[in-house]
């Protein structure tokens, strides 16, 4: 015992007490939310998820140089803890040392501590390079990352410092075990320090690497860096179902008075997670269509403007004056922002600690909508006609079938015993264009001999759009009555070439009892292909590039199938666009989008055109109605109409057939 | 204030309209029903008022067989307080379905103002208002675009023919039919939804609001749907051979020259 182990005691004690009691105020915010949490469910598959994103930064490793610099520093910092551990052990009794382990498991710990020292200051040396010299949009400007980066080199030095000194002093048995340190130590001996000398700057070190970590731990729970704690939890805790759909309201539950959040606390314990695990590295806004078209929305200034709410109403939360918080719109969050989504999924696909952004969106919208009902104008319309005739569009509902006429096309109520329904949708019914997209899909099904059958005048919009605007009540009304009518036929197979349809059918329709194997058309084809039922013949010479639906792909996990289908045609050059698969731009229509103005910045549709038009294809291939209406808008724009053609895989594939 | 708005419902705009099987009226199977666009206006107006007069009640009244309670219904559920349905035939014409309004509207207590539509988009008479006021004994003004509210008088801005407009002032009590563009109707509030669906409706008979069949001035019959739309026909060959053409069709043809 000696003055150090007291300083020590007294120390660690303040900084860690005070540091406890900042983490236990995060828990009671995070506790204070009222918001429906995730359940846990699949523990073996969160633990695994866990270990390949924690341990093995799968996720953050998808971005290359970064990634490496990041997986030092998270590894670094596991087996350097061991040896400060050990630093901490000997100042409160001396002969604490960790050498207990045996001489060369001794060794080969601080072997891997004294690189791993020396790769930490590599990595941040190009985190630093990165920051200031590359400067990334999405990084942004951070006093705080730049203080966490100075502070783990301060760290680090004093670390090499400590143990060179150490050498000098004492000659250790282990030295050789330092190569780093031994080689500081080579150079430092050039000072020509008395052996007490060097003894007294190797302690000093010791404690300047000590405090400094006593100091980070105050530090960490107001800082970004706090996702050192959260983002594990945050990995275990993230929803496993992708394909995912949104979280039903129980309209049922007499007690639930608030639908979607107006307030901050509205939201669950599982967005505060959310909020203290971004560490602001910006890769979801980089791929954000929102951001990258100058609207107001950022997927990460979202995460932290929502954090700066929850901490303004910091002292009301832990009061319990829960009805005194103030209301999630704020001068930051603005109603602009909100609306701005495309619910792409981009940002969420993008991030490396699983944070949820899509889902606070829906939520906030949902208040908006339903409970105050403050929405684009222009959305009214369109809530109406869902509402009287079950489409977005103003058509009447009895006029649904009217795009089959002459097709010879069965209804389920003619014919209820076909192998699969084909759910038309309201574009593919209404729209002009996308009509002709269903007579060539027909056209293919017909081909290939498969027994389908439409639900004619009986079909309903999915709700899909309403649901993603916010309100929920139409889209149930309209769920409802489509699972009533599909059960009442007792359909088993459904094929849509809508991936806004497939994704509602798919995922969402299970909460209201309708359980339905669903096919999109782009895998319908591709069976069709595979099992050859039909075999694309006739030649195309043209370059084709390929846009991924936002429903398809990231909600959906379909990225193989229409690519697969493409490459079926004879003579066909399949060409990337600079984003595809779950790099993908959305169109501008997912979310509801469809629907509202683009009034704010440029359009996204004229942005992801320009990229397709890039790629000097002659055709641009869509999965999707809404996206067939973007790009098609979007070519015309360009006054490119006459030398490319928007086309749905389904037409390009039926011109093959013959 | 004690606010009263005259609704009807009446078919969807997207309706494809079909004659029933005895020719004299429209096969309602199958209508999808909305409250009239022009009464959406009329509940907007009156919903506005009421807030800037807190301590107001508004009251949505509808003549019409047991279908038009949901019209009610969407008045109660964009705010109205309370609701009025009086039962009168399917078929009823505008003179009984103002005489049973304005019988409704001799129940009440005490009326400080009335609105309504300008016209229902279904037979689209526009007389109902005026029928109302008249039975009622109030002066009215149709077709109004702006209303600028006093304690004892409204005036109004309403469209005349020719793009003018006639800035007219009344004392209340009033009716005010509403013309498109009086306001932008707001979407319900689930909450007022689920509150709708809870409120009392009071239901009265022809009898309670002294009206009677015989007060039906019109009788229906040999309904007949306009001719199918004609294709477009595209008149060929040079300038002036086009123009002979399209003079001898517009004369022959459409008889409109």
């Amino acid at each position: 015992m000696t003055w150090q182990t007291f300083l020590f005691i007294a120390l660690a004690g303040g900084a860690f007490g005070y540091s406890g009691y900042r983490f236990s105020l995060l828990f009671r915010m995070m506790k204070a939310h009222q918001g429906k949490g995730p359940k846990l469910d699949r523990i073996p598959e969160r633990i695994a998820t866990t270990l390949l994103n924690v341990l093995g930064q799968q996720a953050v490793l998808r971005k290359k140089a970064i990634g490496i610099a990041h997986t030092t520093i998270f590894w670094g910092f596991i087996i350097i803890t061991l040896g400060t551990l050990e630093q901490f052990a000997t100042t409160i009794y001396e002969p604490l040392n960790f050498e207990f382990i045996g001489q060369a498991p001794y060794r080969a710990l601080i072997f891997t501590q004294d690189l791993f020292t020396f790769g930490i200051l590599l990595a941040l040396g190009y985190a630093s390079y990165r920051r200031f010299v590359v400067r990334p949009e999405g990084l942004g400007k951070s006093t705080d990352a730049n203080l966490v980066i100075l502070i783990t080199g301060t760290l680090m030095v004093s670390i090499l410092l400590m143990n060179a000194f150490h050498i000098l002093g004492t000659q250790p048995w282990f030295k050789d075990s330092l190569p780093v340190s031994n080689f500081l130590s080579e150079k430092l001996a050039a000072l020509g320090l008395s052996q007490e000398g060097n003894h007294a700057l190797a302690l000093v070190f010791k404690w300047i690497h000590m405090v400094l970590v006593l100091g980070f731990a105050v530090y960490i729970p107001s800082s970004k860096h706090l996702h050192i704690v959260a983002a594990g939890p945050n990995t275990f805790l993230k929803k496993l179902d992708r394909p995912k759909g949104m979280k039903s309201i129980n309209f049922e539950d007499e007690s639930i008075q608030q639908y979607g959040t107006a307030k901050i606390t509205d939201l669950s314990w599982k967005d505060t997670l959310d909020y203290y695990s971004c560490t602001e590295c910006g890769r979801c806004q980089d791929l954000c269509p929102a951001w990258n078209t100058q609207k107001p929305l950022s997927p990460k200034a979202l995460i932290l403007d929502l954090k700066d709410n929850m901490y303004r109403n910091k002292d009301k939360i832990l009061a319990g004056k829960i009805d005194e918080v103030s209301a999630v719109i704020d001068q930051n969050v603005t109603e602009d922002v909100i609306w701005a989504c495309t619910s792409c999924r981009a940002c969420e696909i993008a991030c490396p600690v699983f944070i949820e952004h899509t889902d606070k969106i829906f939520d906030v919208r949902r208040n908006l909508v339903m409970m105050e009902s403050k929405f684009p104008a222009e959305v009214q319309t369109v809530f109406k006609n869902l509402e009287t005739n079950a489409s977005p569009w103003a058509f009447s509902a009895s006029d649904r079938a009217n795009w089959a006429e002459g097709l010879n096309i069965k209804t389920m109520a003619e014919n209820p015993t076909v192998d699969v329904l084909l759910w038309v949708g309201c574009a593919g019914s209404f729209d002009d264009r996308n009509k002709k997209v269903l007579r060539a899909f027909t056209s293919l099904l017909k081909k290939s001999g498969t027994s389908f059958a439409i639900l004619g005048n009986e079909e309903q919009c999915t709700g899909d759009s309403a649901r993603r605007i916010g309100n929920e009540y139409l889209f149930q009304t309209l769920a409802k009555a489509n699972i009533e009518t599909l059960n009442r036929y007792n359909v088993k197979r459904i094929v849509t070439a809508c991936p806004h349809c497939f994704n509602t059918i798919k995922n969402e329709y299970k909460d209201f009892g309708g359980q339905y194997e669903v096919f999109h058309h782009s895998e319908f084809v591709a069976k069709l292909i595979s099992e050859g039922k039909i075999k694309p013949s006739k030649g195309i010479e043209e370059s084709v590039t390929f846009h991924d639906s936002c429903y398809l792909g990231r909600w959906n996990g379909i990225y193989d199938e229409p690519r697969d289908t493409l490459k079926s045609l004879p003579g066909i050059r399949l060409v990337e666009m600079k984003s595809h698969h779950d790099q993908s731009m959305c169109c501008g229509a997912g979310g509801g989008r469809m629907w509202m103005e683009e009034t704010i910045g440029k359009r996204v549709n004229i942005t992801r055109t320009e990229q397709a038009l890039e790629t000097k294809a002659g055709v641009v291939a869509s999965s999707c109605p809404f996206c067939m209406t973007m790009l098609s808008d979007g070519v015309k724009s360009k006054e490119m109409q006459d030398k490319v053609r928007v086309m749905d895989i389904a037409e390009l594939i039926d011109q093959s057939v013959t | 204030m004690n606010i009263y708005v005259c609704i009807k419902q009446v078919p969807d705009t997207e309706t494809k309209i079909k004659v029933s099987g005895d020719g004299n009226w429209i096969d309602t199977a199958g209508i999808k029903w909305i409250l009239s666009p022009y009464d959406e206006f009329a509940v907007e107006e009156a919903l506005r008022l009421k807030e800037k007069n807190p301590g107001s009640t508004v009251t949505a009244i509808s003549a019409g067989p047991a279908r038009v309670v949901d019209a009610i219904r969407t008045a109660l559920a964009m705010g109205a307080d309370n609701g009025i349905h009086v039962e009168i035939p399917e078929t009823a014409d505008s003179n009984l379905a103002a005489k049973a309004l304005a019988g409704a509207l001799k129940k009440e207590a005490k009326v400080d103002i009335v609105f309504s539509g300008k016209e229902a988009i279904d037979d689209g008479a526009a007389q109902g208002s005026q029928l109302i006021a008249e039975y009622f004994g109030i002066p009215y003004v149709t077709v109004v675009l702006n209303a600028e509210y006093s304690a004892s008088s409204v005036k109004c801005k309403r469209e005349v023919e020719g793009g003018a407009f006639e800035m007219i002032e009344v004392q209340l009590p009033a009716l005010i039919a509403a013309q498109k563009g009086m306001n932008e109707p707001r979407y319900a509030s689930l909450p007022n939804i689920m509150k709708a669906k809870k409120k009392e409706v009071k239901a009265l008979k022809m009898a309670d609001v002294g009206a009677s069949e015989s007060d039906q001035k019109i009788r229906f019959k040999n309904f007949q749907l306009p001719p199918p739309k004609q294709a477009g026909k595209k008149i060929s060959g040079d300038p002036a051979a086009q123009a002979k053409e399209l003079v001898r069709l517009l004369h022959e043809e459409a008889k409109v020259i």
